[in-house]
């Protein structure tokens, strides 16, 4: 990022343009958490933001492994059910706090993230996408059957006190902006640039000296850490989790979702994707049974209306791009003349 | 259970898994579409063989004259009016639009026929026979021929008729297929409709063999998958034997880690061996 260095053409105020991101998330970060923990937002409503928070974290882990990397997977729910699960084990069982469950949550995370990419990164394309599902239901499975996590009955996450809503509120707001800044930042780095090659054509990207592996675990890893922290945040504010829901298909049908109907490849893709799906899945609560009806239809539409989402459709109209992974060049001078030799390749 | 009983059960629970990937194989191989919403149309065969029984009473096996029909032109109206317009505008578009059939299906089907558990009963759905000292399922043999005949039937489809014949070309190369003057996006309706009538099919054994719930099309789906991915896309005879491994790691698992064994092994085999390129039927 350092290397790129901002002329007039292309300043917000007096810095790079990429920092508006970050400038963006700050601000719209202390806006919505000030007046969280001071408890002026009524807690009903908190409980809707918390959703969202959470939901544009799992968009942003699976739009940055499918939009941008090119690995679409179905198992992230892996890594929500572990960490749920870490949390329901370290507060219920060893009484720990549960910044440390969410940490172990974690933990996990990473470790089978690293774990599991021995085994997924000899795959590719959908077979890639096969492998993490089936890695996921396997620890369905195995989860069904360890007694140290109650089989069947699920787990209970106990917390003396209970966090408040507001601490919830603060977590998940706290996940929710790391996700975002954590996409940002690999997207104006180095290695997002490898990482769009490697999607557009992995063996040119391999031929230019992009290592895929090492490029592809980091994202891989980052990926798995926003959902761990997602889903350990998740599973305290419901208090109960079960094989079937920590590790249920629904986490990759709402991310993908949430990804289409904001606009893959994108970082806005997944915020305004989030928000419409929480608010529709409200909505549509009053019509029980007809809620994946009606999010089925609302993808057939996008897909031929609108296939560039909703992020898509709002940069055309209005020319506004909330939250930028997009690089500006520098511009100096001349255009089209080349860039100044890098020292060190 | 002896080594040869856990062999005989194996094959013949394996039989099933393999229809299973047949339909997903031939859209694979032949469309080179991702089929995101076979579960539910396996789901779907499965309703409408045990609703027919119980409408008509006959048995369950008899359906098929109903349900295939009826799957094959569901499956060719659907390519035509909604994936090949999808597949114009790219891969990803036509594979988000099977998730969003897939999520339809799956909340409609819940919605008419509510959540119950269904089965399709048979007067021979709980007797067994002994053969050379080995117990073997009734039900589980006429699943065994209802699977292999459906894959001879489709063999000879394939290679006898013109039809048959366009595919493969198809499948074989796209552009050449369409300079011999084959209508691809005709070629691709009978795919699907084929397809969705394997679906029929084996939506039948598992109404038979299993209960099922309009939620259980993801496990089917992803037995599917996996049958494809590890028999290499669009090969039947690999297709046949991915189902049996499937099937025999299943059996040989036991009752409580029988599934997870089948998927380890299928995640071993899947990065132990490079997958297979190939798109030939």
């Amino acid at each position: 990022m350092s290397r790129i260095r901002a002329s007039s053409g292309n300043r917000f105020l007096f810095m790079p343009r990429e920092y508006s991101t970050y400038i963006a998330v700050a601000v719209l970060a202390a806006v919505l958490l000030l007046p969280g923990v001071t408890g002026l937002i009524p807690s009903n409503l908190m409980r809707y933001l918390l959703q969202i928070f959470l939901y544009i974290a799992l968009g942003q882990a699976w739009n940055l492994l499918s939009g941008f990397a090119g690995m679409t997977s179905l198992g992230q729910q892996l890594y929500i059910g572990l960490a749920g699960y870490a949390v329901a084990a370290a507060t219920g069982t060893m009484g720990l706090s549960p910044l440390a469950g969410i940490a172990m949550g974690t933990g996990a995370g990473i470790l089978t993230a690293l774990l599991m990419s021995l085994v997924l990164f000899r795959t590719e394309g959908m077979y890639f996408s096969i492998a993490t599902w089936i890695a996921a239901e396997a620890m369905e499975k195995a989860f069904l059957n360890w007694e140290y996590v109650g089989q069947g009955s699920g787990m209970t996450v106990r917390i003396v006190p209970y966090p408040s809503v507001r601490w919830i509120y603060a977590a998940s707001l706290l996940v929710c902006c790391f996700s975002v800044l954590a996409v940002c930042f690999v997207l104006h780095s180095r290695l997002g640039l490898g990482l769009m090659a490697i999607r557009d054509d992995p063996s040119a990207a391999a031929a230019s000296g992009i290592n895929l592996t090492r490029t592809k675990l980091c994202v891989y890893v980052l990926a798995a850490v926003i959902c761990a922290l997602a889903g350990s945040v998740f599973f305290i504010n419901k208090g109960t989790i079960y094989p079937e829901s920590g590790f249920s298909t629904g986490w990759t049908v709402s991310s993908v979702f949430i990804c289409i109907i904001g606009g893959t490849g994108t970082v806005t893709g997944p915020v305004a994707g989030a928000v419409l799906y929480v608010l529709l899945g409200e909505f549509l609560a009053h019509y029980p049974g007809w809620s994946n009806i009606m999010l089925g239809l609302v993808t057939l539409l996008m897909i031929f209306f609108a296939p560039e989402g909703i992020a898509g459709f709002l940069r055309k109209r209005t020319g506004i791009n909330l939250f930028s992974g997009r690089r500006y060049p520098e511009v100096r001078g001349e255009r089209g003349k080349e860039e100044r030799p890098r020292g060190k390749r | 259970m002896g080594i040869l009983q856990l062999l005989v059960n194996g094959i013949l629970l394996g039989s099933v898994y393999a229809l299973l990937g047949l339909g997903m194989a031939m859209i694979f191989g032949i469309v080179g579409l991702t089929n995101l919403a076979h579960g539910e149309f396996v789901i779907l065969g499965a309703y409408a063989s045990t609703l027919t029984a119980s409408a008509l009473g006959i048995d369950p096996v008899l359906t098929l004259v109903f349900t295939v029909p009826f799957m094959f032109l569901a499956g060719v109206f659907l390519q035509l009016l909604l994936i090949n317009p999808a597949m114009d505008r790219g891969g990803e578009p036509a594979l988000l639009v099977t998730f969003g059939i897939s999520i339809i299906l799956k909340d409609g089907m819940l919605l008419l026929l509510s959540a119950d558990a269904r089965h399709a009963a048979s007067s021979y759905g709980l007797a067994t026979f002994h053969l050379a000292g080995l117990d073997i399922s009734v039900l589980n043999c006429v699943l065994f021929l209802i699977s292999t005949a459906s894959v001879l039937f489709l063999t000879l489809f394939l290679n006898r008729t013109y039809t048959g014949r366009a595919i493969r070309a198809v499948s074989d190369d796209q552009q050449a297929a369409m300079l011999s003057g084959i209508n691809v996006r005709k070629v691709y309706a009978v795919a699907m409709g084929v397809s969705m009538a394997t679906a029929a099919v084996a939506g039948l054994c598992v109404g038979m063999k299993w209960t099922f719930y309009p939620s259980s099309g993801g496990q089917y789906l992803l037995i599917a998958f996996i049958v494809v991915a590890i028999g290499g896309m669009g090969s039947i005879p690999g297709t046949m034997l991915a189902g049996i491994g499937f099937g025999l790691a299943q059996v040989i698992g036991g009752a409580n880690y029988g599934l997870m064994i089948s998927y380890l092994c299928m995640l071993a085999a899947m990065a132990l061996r490079p997958a297979r390129r190939g798109r030939k039927l």
